[in-house]
């Protein structure tokens, strides 16, 4: 059993407890957000909050992996230029698939799984610039990172909600 | 008297014949010992390999100068009894340069990280034939590495130890090979006599040779090992069969697994306002609790958000694209329109035993 630990003491080492710190910091720093501004019943601020909570979770499951894999890097590059505009996120998507088609293989068409492969590669954050090979190592990773994000998520809320 | 001048210009016209080879010998060893000198500096384990294949294509494409029992000392020598070899190779040269050709095996060798020996040749077939041959063999032995780089490493730290014990496999290994290679078949049959300690590695029988079909087959076996990976990883994908349905499965599971997400966001969005902040004993209990904690599978829907767009409440529910998850329970909200009370809305739907329960623990907190 964990002794009782604060925020500040201790460096976490697992993924798990590196992210379950990093996402309830953010969701305290989201409610003060809140509390000091209007309590809105709104749809779109309903919605803006869960936009706030969703990036939160993501940001701080990329933030507990670290730089070490190329989705959580390119999570953390999308929230660093959430200021540019589309016409540079569009071009810089173009320039990944032009070095996919580059440094990985191109004859794959005719392979088996072209079509899920172009699906995973909307899917999996950063899939755009990874060839197959890649793409397959960094899927097995992420699906993991998710299943802890659920988890970790799905108890919070629960314990929120008690 | 009249021989003996005769002998002595015999042997004065003899020795510089002599001189010169020597000298040439001495020239060639000189380059030898410099391409020998060269692989050992890069340190790495199958450049010291080369040393062999190169001396052993070397006395390949020159005349052979003895052929018993000379693979015998090259594999089980170091460096240094090759060395040894090379001195008495350089004394029964001809002095025929075919260094170029020699550079160009060495970098095809290179080139593939593991290559297969050729054999020694014992005939003394005319030297463009039998160097081309040699190449032709030594490029697609090396072409023919199975795509299993894992067991070339040790085979290539133990080139030496290994090369006696493989010599019969490797025999056997050709004669598959030579059914594959209809190219060769005729030098191979001819030179299966000796072999020379290089390191083989197999190749399956009736599989292209070429460098792009074995760049090509290292790439498909690194595919496969992942997905055999993530068969494991996503429950229920161990029996499918066939990459295109393994591929929409994993897909299934991470478009499932990013709408969970989606949700428990969303849930944690319309409860943080209501929720009393213990601080110290909420994050206690929340680390403590989640290493050992079973994530109930079941996700409970969002209540809150439906109280005050009842009538925006389809398109929000286009956008949420639950499809996935607990239908019937979206469903029943949403036949219901009732109007839920904030209190009631921090009910969680995960049995119909906590929902009581929560009501009442709100209801005495309000």
């Amino acid at each position: 059993m964990n002794p009782r630990r604060s925020i500040s003491s201790n460096p976490a080492s697992t993924v798990k407890s590196r992210f379950t710190n990093g996402f309830l910091q953010a969701l305290l720093r989201i409610n003060r957000q809140r509390i000091t501004s209007t309590t809105a019943y709104t749809p779109r601020e309903i919605f803006r909050g869960y936009l706030r909570v969703k990036i939160a979770a993501d940001v701080s499951m990329a933030s507990a992996i670290g730089s070490r894999r190329a989705w959580s890097r390119a999570i953390l590059r999308k929230v660093r230029s959430h200021g540019r505009d589309g016409a540079q996120v569009r071009r810089m998507s173009f320039l990944a698939m032009r070095k996919r088609n580059l440094y990985g293989n191109i004859k794959c068409v005719e392979d088996a799984g072209f079509h899920q492969a172009n699906v995973l590669r909307k899917l999996v954050p950063g899939g755009e610039a990874m060839d197959m090979c890649c793409l397959l190592g960094e899927t097995a990773h992420y699906i993991k990172c998710l299943k802890t994000q659920v988890k970790v998520m799905g108890r919070i809320a629960e314990v929120f909600s008690t | 008297m009249e021989p003996n001048p005769g002998t002595l210009a015999g042997s004065i016209s003899i020795r510089p014949d002599q001189e010169e080879t020597g000298f040439e010998s001495l020239q060639f060893r000189e380059e030898i010992q410099r391409l020998i000198a060269v692989p050992p500096e890069n340190a790495s384990s199958f450049t010291a390999l080369l040393e062999l294949p190169a001396t052993q294509a070397m006395e390949l494409l020159h005349s052979p100068p003895s052929e018993d029992g000379d693979p015998a000392p090259l594999s089980s020598d170091s460096l240094h009894g090759i060395s040894d070899d090379h001195k008495s190779y350089i004394s029964s040269f001809n002095g025929n340069p075919t260094f170029p050709s020699n550079k160009a095996l060495i970098e095809r060798a290179a080139k593939f990280s593991v290559f297969a020996s050729g054999e020694n040749s014992p005939e003394t077939s005319s030297v463009p034939s039998n160097s081309s041959a040699n190449l032709e063999k030594v490029k697609s032995e090396p072409a023919e590495t199975d795509s299993n780089p894992n067991s070339s490493q040790p085979l290539v730290s133990d080139p030496t130890v290994e090369s006696k014990t493989q010599r019969s496999a490797k025999r056997k290994e050709r004669e598959k090979k030579g059914k594959g290679c209809t190219k060769k078949s005729k030098n191979e049959t001819s030179q299966d006599a000796q072999k020379l300690p290089y390191v083989h590695v197999r190749a399956r029988r009736g599989q292209a040779t070429d460098s792009h079909s074995l760049a090509e087959r290292a790439r498909r076996e690194k595919i496969n090992a992942r997905m055999k990976l993530l068969q494991e990883l996503v429950p229920g994908c161990s029996k499918i069969s066939g990459t295109a349905l393994v591929l929409d499965e994993i897909i299934n599971h991470v478009q499932s697994l990013q709408r969970q997400v989606e949700f428990l966001s969303m849930r944690l969005a319309a409860v943080n306002p209501r929720v009393d902040y213990n601080l110290e004993g909420l994050f206690a209990t929340e680390s403590g609790s989640l290493v050992d904690s079973n994530f109930p599978s079941m996700v409970a829907p969002l209540v809150c958000p439906e109280i005050p767009f009842s009538g925006s409440r389809q398109h929000y529910q286009q956008q949420w694209h639950f499809d996935a998850l607990q239908q019937p329970l979206w469903g029943r909200e949403e036949d219901s329109q009732t109007f839920i009370t904030p209190e009631n809305s921090l009910l969680s739907y995960d049995s119909a035993n906590s929902a009581s329960l929560h009501s009442n623990q709100l209801k005495m907190e309000l």
